[in-house]
């Protein structure tokens, strides 16, 4: 009997019992859509999760003052550099970057940075942002481009000039219809101005630039109360990502050294992807699993209803055997069926699971439905098809003609 | 050379301790073209015999040559090919696949053929066969909405579309009209004068007396084989 027939035999004899074909493959659609969907939540929280951490840039370390036990303890981000674990009195200073920097053999760019709240104005507009001090080389770091205007530069480090570079909502909610470059804005009660604008680029390792406003570093000593020479956290940024562990280690050789202990951390952003990367991964599998089980449940379901269907048609079966079928053919004839059932109930599912997440999963949460995972899911129902179509069909396929014949 | 030749079968069935010999040891020969109607009251033994004759069922001892060819004991694909290509069944109940139409049904013999035959050759063959049982122009109809004698026509046809030898036919006529069952009957006869060999099971007087020779069955026993 040739594949074509086997197949036309079996969407008829499917199409013959509608709703109980439909009903079978309930049990393989909700299957299928229950592992893609949370396939796909688990995809979408790693997803959104790992790209919140790399828009700092990969191959960023950061180093804040005292010694954590744990890379992802702290929590990392801005304004994290003094809560933790932080040691009494340690601190880092401008002179052990440059000590650092001095001796790091791997090519990096160092960016210091402290930060505090601060209030803007502008006429009768306020908002709270953050204050960030930084030097030139935070824009290259931290992957923060210029919308308009220029960046802070070195004279202004150097001179303590007043220039200050705002962020994208900076923008938006003190100067709605004009372009801040050039203009006077307030912060703190004192007057600054705007040289330059940043594009809004969302939240990155537990802060954004975009309600931040970038101070020349030397001027948070002289009017925001910031301690004279402590960094509260530089971001050091490898050339070549991939020497991030080597630099790592290099750097905490060079200011152990130094300091004769370790009352500092280095925070790898890599190192904590990897990491969030494998439990993420962990978790898409026990979620998979769980959608995993109600397929088994359909796979049964499929199996269960071939069994009657094996026993309803037990004459059919002797008709085609009286007529030359082979235990083969039938066997055949029934694992096409049950396979087809499981395969547009996989499709079906998948449909479902990709409407289900893009128009009301998505709303609650991040998704994001993959090609692996849908040939995860259609691997997987045309196995359930054949696994749990094999021992009706060959119930079906061991029938004595003459038994199945006289049968009733 | 006989076509059939049954030496000593025996068919004993085991239902807990109690043994049943449905064919206690029976024996004769079928020659080519021949036309024999094997009858016996119902529980004789006849419909055992018909299901070993027809391959469907395998004796517990003794020797069934078909064409020369000890088939007793063969394997169920072995036994599976032979029901294709050399016996054609005629059931009482017609057996049509009721989800098939009437040519489908004709055609369903071709599925299960190990040899090529072309499509186009089996779905002509198929039309001839149907015009042949005067069905030319219910061919795409389905079982349910063909009289009996009309069901049990399409199953000739089916019998005779792989060519066999032998057509077995048990009780054929046992669910028509006296209509009907002339039609058959004269099928039959039809097919035998072209040079099948007919056994035809039936426990009706008026149709064994058509016949060229009867063998009669009880307990299991052949009691009688005469010609007439």
């Amino acid at each position: 009997m040739d594949l074509r027939d086997s197949f036309r035999n079996a969407t008829r004899a499917i199409f013959a019992a509608k709703m109980r074909s439909f009903l079978t493959m309930l049990g393989i659609i909700i299957g299928i859509a229950a592992v893609v969907m949370l396939m796909a939540v688990g995809n979408g929280t790693k997803q959104s999760i790992l790209s919140r951490m790399q828009s700092s840039g990969s191959g960023n370390l950061y180093l804040t003052a005292g010694a954590r036990s744990n890379v992802l303890m702290g929590g990392g981000g801005f304004g994290g550099g003094n809560r933790g674990g932080a040691s009494a009195g340690a601190k880092i200073t401008a002179e052990d970057l440059t000590y650092v920097e001095a001796r790091v053999t791997y090519p990096i760019v160092v960016s210091p940075t402290n930060q505090t709240n601060i209030t803007i104005k502008n006429g009768d507009t306020t908002m709270s942002g953050t204050g960030i001090f930084a030097t030139p080389t935070y824009f290259e770091v931290e992957n923060v481009t210029i919308a308009n205007g220029r960046m802070i530069s070195t004279s202004d480090i150097d001179n303590r000039t007043r220039n200050v570079v705002i962020g994208a909502t900076v923008q938006t909610t003190l100067f709605p219809n004009e372009s801040a470059v050039g203009q006077p804005i307030r912060i703190n009660g004192a007057s600054y101005k705007v040289v330059g604008v940043a594009t809004a680029k969302g939240e990155s390792m537990g802060s954004s630039v975009d309600t931040a406003i970038v101070l020349p570093f030397s001027v948070g000593e002289k009017s925001f109360g910031v301690v004279h020479n402590v960094i509260q956290r530089t971001t050091i940024k490898c050339v070549d990502p991939t020497q991030s562990l080597a630099v790592t280690t290099e750097i905490t050789d060079i200011l152990t050294r130094k300091h004769k202990k370790v009352d500092f951390s280095i925070q790898d952003v890599a190192a904590m992807t990897a990491l969030v990367t494998s439990s993420m991964t962990i978790l898409t599998t026990l979620l998979a699993a769980i959608g995993g089980l109600s397929l088994l449940v359909g796979g049964i379901g499929i199996m269960n209803i071939m069994l009657v269907s094996v026993t309803e048609r037990t004459r059919e079966i002797g008709i085609r055997k009286a007529l030359g079928a082979r235990e083969r053919d039938i066997l055949v004839q029934f694992l096409i069926e049950s396979s087809l059932l499981s395969i547009a109930g996989g499709i079906l599912g998948i449909a479902i699971s990709v409407l289900g997440s893009d128009f009301i999963v998505s709303r609650f949460t991040t998704t994001s439905v993959t090609g692996s995972s849908i040939l995860l899911a259609v691997g997987f129902s045309i196995a359930v098809g054949v696994f749990f179509g094999v021992y009706p069909a060959r119930t079906a396929a061991r029938m004595k003609p003459v038994d199945a014949l006289r049968y009733e | 050379m006989n076509l059939i030749e049954f030496s000593d079968i025996r068919k004993v069935y085991t239902i807990g301790s109690i043994t049943i010999d449905a064919l206690a040891g029976v024996s004769f020969e079928i020659g080519e073209h021949e036309f024999v109607a094997i009858m016996g009251p119902s529980g004789s033994g006849k419909s055992t015999l018909m299901h070993i004759l027809g391959c469907l069922d395998t004796p517990t001892s003794g020797a069934y040559r078909l064409e020369g060819r000890d088939v007793s004991q063969l394997r169920s694909n072995d036994l599976a090919s032979i029901r294709n290509r050399d016996i054609g069944f005629v059931f009482q109940s017609y057996n049509l696949l009721p989800q098939l139409s009437a040519l489908e049904n004709v055609l369903l013999p071709c599925t299960y053929s190990t040899h090529a035959i072309s499509g186009r050759d089996e779905r002509a063959r198929a039309h001839e066969l149907m015009e042949r049982v005067g069905l030319k122009d219910r061919m795409y109809n389905r079982p349910v909405e063909m009289s009996g004698g009309e069901q049990q026509r399409v199953a000739i046809a089916r019998a005779l579309m792989m060519n066999p030898p032998v057509i077995l036919a048990d009780e054929p006529t046992g669910n028509l009209n006296s209509k009907g069952a002339r039609e058959i009957l004269n099928i039959m006869k039809e097919l035998h004068t072209d040079g099948k060999t007919i056994i035809y099971v039936t426990h009706d007087d008026t149709i064994g007396a058509q016949a060229e020779r009867v063998i009669r069955i009880q307990d299991g026993r052949v009691v009688a084989d005469e010609r007439n």
